[in-house]
């Protein structure tokens, strides 16, 4: 008999298909059979018939009748993934890695600083906290993007989650550069870790955007007074058959696809290509 | 487990037997070199059980170099039975690679179905080297050149016949099954083991000129080595062909291709090689081990850090398989004596 195949993908319907920037879209997709993933995790979706990538879904893990992954147009497959309409059918697998851990966020200040597209897993993190707010402190939610029209899930950014919970949770928006409608705030995501109110004692932080973004956050986080155990990293490697077996997305000691994406920073400090 | 004695003429109805139940490959030899081949109910023929291993790694009748894993999206396809694989002749170097193969396919969560099959069903019928091929360096890393682990059946040849030693209840069940072919292994015993030992020192004798650092040492030498221009060094003759990766018993990465075949849709899964310049590379571009002699280290880091730490086992066999096969000439011997020098 047989052990279940972790190699094949499940039937998926294309439901929506939203515009966020003009190199980002969200695909808001029906599997066939439920995919329970944990805001964190990736899951590989299939072209049918011409390849995969990994993505981490966006939507919020508490929703159970649809999985929404928000996807930059970056090469062959999400060029391809960028042509999908309504209807049309992928495949999907997963859930695969390590979630967030969100039992140990619990009582704590959480910070999430996010860069671009980085700002799609963390949107899933983001709910699950908002999900059940009363068992965390507070919630700062870091965005930084290149400019206002590069800026995604705008409603939520700019409207919707700045009046959720005016006491709990809270946003820092920033762009590199501004435009000519531009009200807000003008500089490098970092720039929004700038004057922190939190106790850093009581605080972990998430951060999740391009590498080089995630290097330069991180360098400032400790700057800031975090210690390398406060701070969650999602590792962006190249990955194949996203269950530990193909080698691409080895990290040191680590396979990517299975000890994370989610990293703490401590444990893989001393890797040394992780900024690459 | 249990020792017997097995004369030629018998070995030879045993396989004839099981090639009745089994797909049965043996090496054959070509060239002075060995190949495995399918044997079929003519039994041994002028097969070589003997002396050193196959040019091929027996990875690839568990997880072939490319091969179908998913069709999706549609009517399955009825797959034909086919009889398991039965591998005679299947060296040291070869049963070493398992522990490597096993944790990479077969470790939970997510086991490989296709590999994790081959393995229960298939027969490994291992036997002694009973000389030692030029690049072989398996003791040098704590191999013998015997087998001791991962066998169904072991053949020890000596000029009257083979002692078999079982080496799993498999084996054991089809000993059981054919006992009149088998006799008592005590008045061979002592001839077995002292061409054994005799092998062994004159491997040693012969791997000295390598100046292999110690195992427990060769870990750590990597470590300090890490930053050094030794890999350039390394990679200068490399053109990145993967002859080594495709060659190595303990080589195992792979990718995933999907293509569309008819009405269904088809995923295969590749041999692949971490030498080549796109093996790390992201879509965005960006590539942590853009330089050769990055990903020439890589393949280093992965054999000799990562499997140790990992498994407590490198991930190489001492084969010497891709000293061989390197059209660059790079020996891998040459490379760990480096990594203990100044």
């Amino acid at each position: 008999m047989m052990i279940d195949n972790p190699y094949l993908p499940i039937k998926t319907e294309v439901l929506d298909v939203i515009e966020e920037s003009s190199n980002i879209k969200t695909f808001r997709l029906k599997p066939e059979s439920l995919l329970h993933f944990k805001a964190g995790q990736f899951v590989e979706m299939s072209i049918p018939g011409k390849g995969e990538a990994p993505f981490t879904p966006s939507s919020s893990q508490y929703e159970k009748d649809k999985l929404e992954i928000t996807i930059m147009k970056a090469g062959r497959i999400t060029s391809m993934i960028h042509s999908l309409k309504k209807g049309d059918i992928v495949g999907l697998r997963g859930p695969y890695g390590k979630e967030y851990p969100l039992s140990e966020f619990e009582g704590k200040e959480i910070l999430l600083i996010g860069g671009g597209v980085g700002l799609a897993p963390l949107r899933a993190l983001f709910l699950a906290l908002v999900h059940d707010i009363e068992k965390y402190k507070n919630v700062l939610f870091c965005c930084g993007s290149r400019t206002p029209s590069d800026i995604i899930y705008k409603d939520c950014v700019l409207d919707k989650w700045q009046n959720l919970d005016k006491k709990r949770v809270k946003l820092r928006i920033t762009v590199d550069r501004k435009d000519d409608s531009w009200k807000g705030n003008v500089g490098l995501v970092t720039t929004t870790l700038d004057n922190l109110d939190i106790n850093l004692k009581n605080s972990v932080s998430i951060v999740c955007g391009p590498p080089i973004m995630m290097k330069f956050a991180t360098f400032k986080l400790l700057e800031v007074g975090y210690k390398p155990d406060q701070i969650y990293l999602s590792m962006e490697k190249n990955m194949s058959c996203g269950v530990g077996k193909c080698g691409h997305c080895r990290l040191g000691n680590f396979y990517a696809c299975k000890d994370g994406p989610v990293f703490r920073y401590d444990k893989i400090s001393h890797i040394h290509e992780i900024w690459d | 487990m249990e020792l017997y004695f097995i004369n030629k003429p018998n070995l030879d109805r045993l396989v004839k037997n099981l090639s009745k139940t089994y797909k049965i490959f043996a090496p054959v030899k070509a060239d002075n070199k060995r190949f495995y081949k399918e044997i079929g109910e003519n039994g041994l023929g002028d097969s070589v059980i003997g002396e050193i291993r196959a040019v091929e790694a027996i990875k690839s009748f568990y997880f072939p170099a490319r091969t179908k894993i998913a069709e999706y999206f549609s009517k399955k396809t009825s797959n034909k039975e086919e009889k398991p694989i039965a591998i005679i002749g299947v060296k040291s170097c070869d049963l070493a690679s398992f522990k490597v193969m096993d944790y990479v396919y077969a470790q939970e969560p997510f086991r490989d179905p296709f590999y994790v099959a081959k393995r229960e069903e298939g027969l490994i019928i291992s036997s002694d080297c009973t000389c030692y091929g030029e690049t072989c360096f398996c003791v040098a890393i704590g191999i013998m050149p015997y087998p001791t682990e991962n066998f169904d059946i072991n053949l020890s040849e000596f000029d009257g016949g083979y002692v078999a030693e079982s080496g799993s209840s498999k084996g054991e069940k089809i000993i059981k099954e054919y006992l009149e072919l088998f006799q008592s292994a005590e008045p061979y015993m002592e001839k077995i083991n002292s061409n054994r030992k005799k092998l062994k020192e004159d491997l040693l004798e012969h791997v000295k000129k390598s100046d292999i650092p110690p195992k427990d040492s060769v870990q750590g030498a990597f470590k300090s080595k890490f930053d050094s221009n030794l890999w350039e060094d390394v990679a200068k003759t490399c053109v990145e062909c993967g002859a080594c990766n495709i060659i190595c018993p303990a080589c195992h990465c792979f990718i995933l291709m999907d293509q569309k075949n008819g009405n269904s849709f088809e995923r295969l899964r590749m041999w692949d090689s971490c030498l080549l310049m796109s093996f790390a590379r992201v879509a965005g571009g960006a590539n942590p081990r853009k330089l050769l002699a990055q990903r020439m280290r890589n393949r280093f880091d992965k054999k000799f850090n990562f499997f140790f730490d990992t498994i407590g086992r490198f991930g190489c066999t001492g084969c010497g398989r891709c000293t061989e096969a390197c059209p660059g000439k790079i020996d891998i011997r040459e490379v760990l004596s480096k990594l203990q020098k100044s």
